[in-house]
C-alpha cells in the first residue's frame, strides 16, 4: 500500500497575482512512484470512463518502466489533445472516479498528473507523429478550430482527406485558447498540439466566420461543424442588461484576449463581484475575477455543494483564493440605475429528490436579501451561437444541433459534434466526438464501407 | 498477565541475552563501533575479519551497489569490500577493551589468512588469546580474497576447509565457528566437512556472488571503479530465501549449532531463521541501512511474537519448522485444494484473471465491474492468483475431495 503523490502548489495569496499555472508537475522520481501505484487492472474501468478511451494502465506502466516517450505515444494514439486533457480533464468525475485503488480505500492513481508528465516528456523530444494514409482526393471542411474540430480535422487528415479548418478567431484553438485561462493549462500546451495537427497538412483559415454551410458543400465533399457553445445562457431576470453584468463565456473570452494583448479585460479592480452558477465555468469566472483584482467575489448557487456540478478540485481552488460561496441562494433581480448596485437574492430550500434522484429547490418565502455588488457574471450554462445556427439551416432542438448516431445533421454531408451538439461537455468529450464523427464522415465518403476504426 | 518470554539463547559456549549478533562487516569495523552497538542492545558481534599484517588489503572506491524494485530503494545490496585493513595489534588491544567494558556481551573474532596452516594456527592463537569468546573462520568472502586463495576459495574446497579448520582449532583457546559460502553446489557437503574437522559451529551464509547491475547509459558495471567492476557479494532482503535454504540444509545435515545469516531485516526474518534451525542470527545490511538502533524492535518484536504465540522461551521455536522440510517426492500427492475468491473482498481489478489466463490454467472468469470467479473444474491450485491479488485474504484455499 502506498499513498498518492501530492504536488507542490503556489500558495493562494501568491498565485492570484498572476494568471500563470500554480500547480507544479511531477518530477521523474515522483512520476515513477505514482505510476507504481497503478494496479494495471484488466479491462480497466478507468479506460471505460475516459471518453477518448486512452489505454491508461498501459501508458502508466510505461512511465513505471522509465519509457516516458512510449507513454506519450499511448496517450497520443487515442487523444490528439492528450497534453491539454492532462491539464484540464475533470478527472475526478472521469477516469480517477473509477480507479480500482478506491476499492482498497485508497486515493485513486493521479492519472492526470501522470498524463501531464508524459506530455512534458514528449515535448522535450517532439510530439509523437503517426503515419498518414495515402491521399484520398476528397476534401472536407471543418468549421470551428476548437477541440471537436481539431480532433475531426486530425483524424480525417490522417485518413488521407484534404482538410481545411475555418475559425472566426485570429488563432485556431477555440475554447482551448479563448476559454481556458492559463492557470489551468499554459497556452503553450494546446499551441504545441495544434502545431502537431498542422504537420498533417491541414489548411487553417482563421479570422473567417463561416455563415453559409451549403455553399461550403459545393466546394467540399463533406463538412464538420464544431462551433462549440460560445454564448452564455441568460438568467431571465430584471436588470440583466445593466452595465456591469457579464455573460461568463464572453467574460472569459475577453480576459483571454486581453492576456493575448487584444482589447481590455473587464475592470474589476476593487469591485464586488457575484458569479451566478455552480459549474466549472462559474469557478473559472470567479477565480479570474480574483486575479483581475476584485475586492470580494461571491459564487451564488441555488443548490448545495452536494448538487454542485463543479469538480471539488476547482471548488477548493476558489475557496483557497478567497471566493465566498452563497449556497441555496438564487438571484431575483439585479438592482441599479445604469450600472449594477446590488442583487436581490432569495434563500432556497432543497425539495425531495425527483424520480431522477436529483433534488429540486424552492424559494423560502420572505428570505429575500440584498447583496451589494458592482458586477455580476452569469455562468448558468452555455449554448451555441443561435444566429449562426439559424443561418446554417440545420435542424436544432433546444438551441443545439441535432445529429443522428453517425453525427450527421439534418443536411446530408454536414456533420457536427462537440459542445454545439452536446451543449457543453468536456474537452475530452469533444475530442471523442470529433474522432467518431471523422470515422462517420469517412464511411459516408467511401460509399458506406465501414470505417477503419 | 503472562510472564515475558525469555529470548536469551545458549549458542555453543555463548550465553546470549538475545539471538541477535552483528555479523562480520562494516558495522563491526572498530572497537568503538562495536561498543556503540552493544550500548544499543546487540547481544554480540563478530569483528570485521582480521587478517595477518603481512597480507595486503585495499578498499576500492567505490565498492557498493544496490538493486531496488518499484518503490523499494533496496532489495539487494552488493559489496566488493575486502576484510579489515587494521593491524592485528590494534584489534588485540580493542578486543581487550571491549571485553573489559562489556564482559556480558559475546565477542567473536573473525579471522582469515592465506592457505597456510601455520598462518591460521598463529592468527587463531593471537586473536583467541586477546579475549574473544569464539572465533569465526571466514571461508566465505566471494570477491577479491578468493583471487588470492582466501575466503570462498577455501569454502569451495572441502580439503582446505578441513585442513584450515583443524589448524585454527589447534591455535585457538576458544570454540571455533566456520562461516560458509553459499556459492557451492551443496552447502550441506561443505558444512559436514567442517563438522568432521572439529568445527564447533557453522555460520551461513556469506554473500552470494553476483553482479548487481549495469548502468545502461554509460555501459559501466556497478559498483564502478574507474569505469570497471568485478563480481561482488550480494546481501539484503533478496538473499533471505537462499540463506534460509542453506541454514535448513546445514541444520538437517550436521549436529552442531548454526548461526543464521542472510537478508535478516526485521524480527520476522529472524524468526524464520530460528524456525529452520538457526541457534543465533547475524545482521549486517539492515544495520548499514538504518543503524544499530533497529535492535530495539528486533528484541521487542520477537518478545511480543513469542508471547502472542504462547511460547515462554525462544528456544522452543528453534528448528520448529525443520521436520516440515522434506524431499519433493515425499510430499502428499493426494492433497487437493482449489482457489476460492471472496466476493465481498474482491476489488474487481481482474489481475487474477490475467494471471490465470496467461500464466496458469484459464480457470478464472472475470467481467468488468464484477467479482472474479473460479472455475473449480479447471483450477489446478498452482496458487499464482493468491500471491498477486492485491487484497490480503481475498483468495484462499478450499479443500475438495476428488
Amino acid at each position: 500500500m502506498s499513498g498518492r503523490v501530492h504536488t507542490k502548489t503556489i500558495p493562494p495569496h501568491e498565485r492570484v497575482s498572476s494568471f500563470a499555472p500554480y500547480v507544479s508537475n511531477l518530477d521523474d522520481r515522483l512520476a515513477v512512484y505514482e505510476a507504481s501505484r497503478c494496479l494495471m487492472c484488466f479491462d480497466a474501468p478507468c479506460i471505460s470512463a475516459c471518453p477518448a478511451g486512452i489505454n491508461i494502465p498501459e501508458f502508466i506502466y510505461r512511465i513505471k518502466t522509465g519509457n516516458f516517450y512510449g507513454a506519450a505515444k499511448v496517450i497520443r494514439e487515442s487523444n490528439i489533445l492528450g497534453g491539454e486533457c492532462g491539464y484540464v480533464c475533470p478527472v475526478e468525475r472521469l477516469c480517477e472516479s473509477k480507479c480500482v485503488r478506491r476499492n482498497l480505500n485508497e486515493e485513486p492513481v493521479a492519472i492526470s498528473m501522470l498524463q501531464r508528465f508524459a506530455y512534458e516528456k514528449e515535448k522535450l523530444k517532439g510530439l509523437v507523429k503517426f503515419p498518414k494514409s495515402r491521399s484520398k482526393n476528397k476534401k472536407v471542411a471543418v468549421v470551428g478550430a476548437g477541440p471537436a474540430g481539431l480532433s475531426a480535422a486530425y483524424e480525417l487528415a490522417r485518413m488521407g482527406y484534404g482538410v481545411t479548418v475555418f475559425d472566426a478567431n485570429p488563432k485556431p484553438g477555440g475554447l482551448l485558447l479563448y476559454g481556458i485561462l492559463p492557470w489551468k493549462a499554459p497556452w503553450s500546451v494546446p499551441e504545441s498540439e495544434i502545431d502537431l495537427i498542422k504537420e498533417y497538412g491541414i489548411n487553417f483559415v482563421t479570422n473567417k466566420k463561416i455563415t453559409d454551410l451549403k455553399s461550403l458543400l459545393k466546394e467540399y465533399d463533406a463538412v464538420f461543424v464544431g462551433i462549440g457553445a460560445t454564448k452564455s445562457q441568460k438568467l431571465g431576470i430584471p436588470g440583466e442588461d445593466l452595465n456591469g453584468v457579464y455573460p461568463a463565456q464572453e467574460f472569459l473570452q475577453s480576459v483571454a484576449k486581453w492576456l493575448m494583448g487584444e482589447g481590455k479585460a473587464p475592470d474589476l479592480k476593487g469591485k464586488r463581484v457575484a458569479v451566478i452558477g455552480g459549474g466549472d465555468t462559474a469557478i473559472d469566472a470567479a477565480c479570474a475575477s480574483v486575479r483581475l483584482g476584485a475586492e470580494r467575489v461571491y459564487i451564488v448557487y441555488r443548490r448545495s455543494f452536494a448538487e454542485m456540478p463543479a469538480v471539488p478540485y476547482g471548488r477548493n481552488q476558489a475557496r483557497e483564493e478567497g471566493v465566498e460561496f452563497l449556497l441555496l441562494t438564487a438571484p431575483v433581480r439585479i438592482l441599479g440605475e445604469k450600472s449594477v448596485e446590488a442583487i436581490e437574492c432569495v434563500k432556497m430550500e432543497l425539495t425531495e429528490p425527483d424520480s431522477s434522484g436529483r433534488r429540486g429547490v424552492k424559494p423560502i418565502k420572505g428570505s429575500e436579501f440584498r447583496l451589494d455588488v458592482n458586477s455580476v457574471i452569469v455562468a448558468i450554462g452555455q449554448k451555441p451561437d443561435e444566429e449562426l445556427l439559424k443561418s446554417y439551416g440545420v435542424k436544432t432542438e433546444k438551441g443545439l444541433i441535432v445529429v443522428d448516431e453517425n453525427f450527421s445533421t439534418s443536411i446530408k454531408g454536414i456533420f457536427a459534434g462537440g459542445d454545439a451538439v452536446n451543449g457543453g461537455e468536456t474537452v475530452v468529450e469533444a475530442v471523442a466526438e470529433g474522432k467518431k464523427a471523422a470515422a462517420a464522415i469517412d464511411k459516408f465518403l467511401s460509399g458506406g464501407k465501414s470505417p477503419k476504426k | 498477565m503472562v510472564s515475558k518470554p525469555d529470548i536469551s539463547v545458549k549458542f555453543c559456549n555463548l550465553e546470549l541475552e538475545s539471538p541477535y549478533l552483528l555479523s562480520s562487516a562494516p558495522p563491526t569495523c572498530t572497537g568503538e563501533m562495536i561498543m556503540r552497538a552493544f550500548e544499543a542492545g546487540w547481544a554480540g558481534a563478530v569483528t570485521k575479519t582480521i587478517k595477518p599484517d603481512k597480507t595486503p588489503v585495499y578498499d576500492l572506491k567505490n565498492r557498493f551497489g544496490v538493486m531496488g524494485f518499484e518503490t523499494k530503494q533496496m532489495i539487494l545490496f552488493e559489496n566488493i569490500e575486502e576484510v579489515s585493513k587494521r593491524p592485528v595489534g590494534t584489534w588485540v588491544n580493542e578486543i581487550k577493551e571491549i571485553k573489559r567494558k562489556f564482559p556480558e556481551k559475546a565477542l567473536i573474532g573473525s579471522i582469515m589468512a592465506e592457505c597456510k596452516e601455520e598462518d591460521w594456527e598463529e592468527l587463531a592463537r593471537v586473536v583467541s588469546e586477546a579475549g574473544v569468546d569464539m572465533l569465526e573462520l571466514n571461508f566465505g568472502c566471494p570477491h577479491g580474497m578468493p583471487e588470492r586463495g582466501m575466503g570462498a576459495f577455501i569454502g569451495q574446497r572441502t580439503e582446505l576447509i578441513q585442513k584450515l579448520t583443524k589448524a585454527a582449532k589447534r591455535g585457538s583457546s576458544v570454540p571455533v565457528m566456520v562461516k560458509l559460502t553459499p556459492n557451492v553446489t551443496d552447502i550441506a557437503f561443505t558444512a559436514k566437512a567442517a563438522e568432521e574437522a572439529g568445527a564447533d559451529a557453522i555460520s551461513a551464509i556469506n554473500t552470494v556472488l553476483g553482479l548487481i547491475g549495469i548502468n545502461i547509459d554509460t555501459f559501466e558495471p556497478i559498483p564502478t571503479v574507474d569505469g570497471m567492476s568485478t563480481f561482488g557479494g550480494l546481501s539484503g532482503p533478496g538473499v533471505k530465501p537462499i540463506g534460509l535454504r542453506c541454514v535448513a540444509q546445514i541444520a538437517q545435515a550436521t549436529n552442531i549449532p548454526v548461526s543464521g545469516i542472510g537478508g535478516i531485516t526485521t524480527w520476522k526474518d529472524a524468526v524464520e531463521y530460528l524456525l529452520v534451525g538457526a541457534g543465533s542470527v547475524q545482521v549486517c545490511t539492515a544495520v548499514m541501512w538504518r543503524g544499530y538502533r533497529i535492535i530495539s524492535d528486533f528484541v521487542d518484536g520477537l518478545t511480543n511474537y513469542l508471547a502472542d504465540k504462547g511460547f515462554s522461551s525462544v528456544q522452543e521455536i528453534i528448528g520448529k519448522t525443520l521436520p516440515r522440510l522434506t524431499a519433493w517426492s515425499k510430499l502428499n500427492k493426494d492433497y487437493t485444494v482449489v482457489a476460492s475468491i471472496n466476493k465481498d473482498l474482491c476489488i474487481k481489478c481482474g489481475l487474477c484473471y490475467v494471471a490465470c489466463r496467461d500464466g496458469g490454467y484459464q480457470a478464472i472468469k472475470f467481467e468488468q465491474g464484477k467479482s472474479a470467479e473460479v472455475d473449480e473444474e479447471k483450477c489446478d491450485a498452482c496458487s499464482l492468483c493468491t500471491h498477486l491479488c492485491p487484497v490480503p485474504g481475498c483468495i484462499t484455499w478450499k479443500k475438495v475431495t476428488k
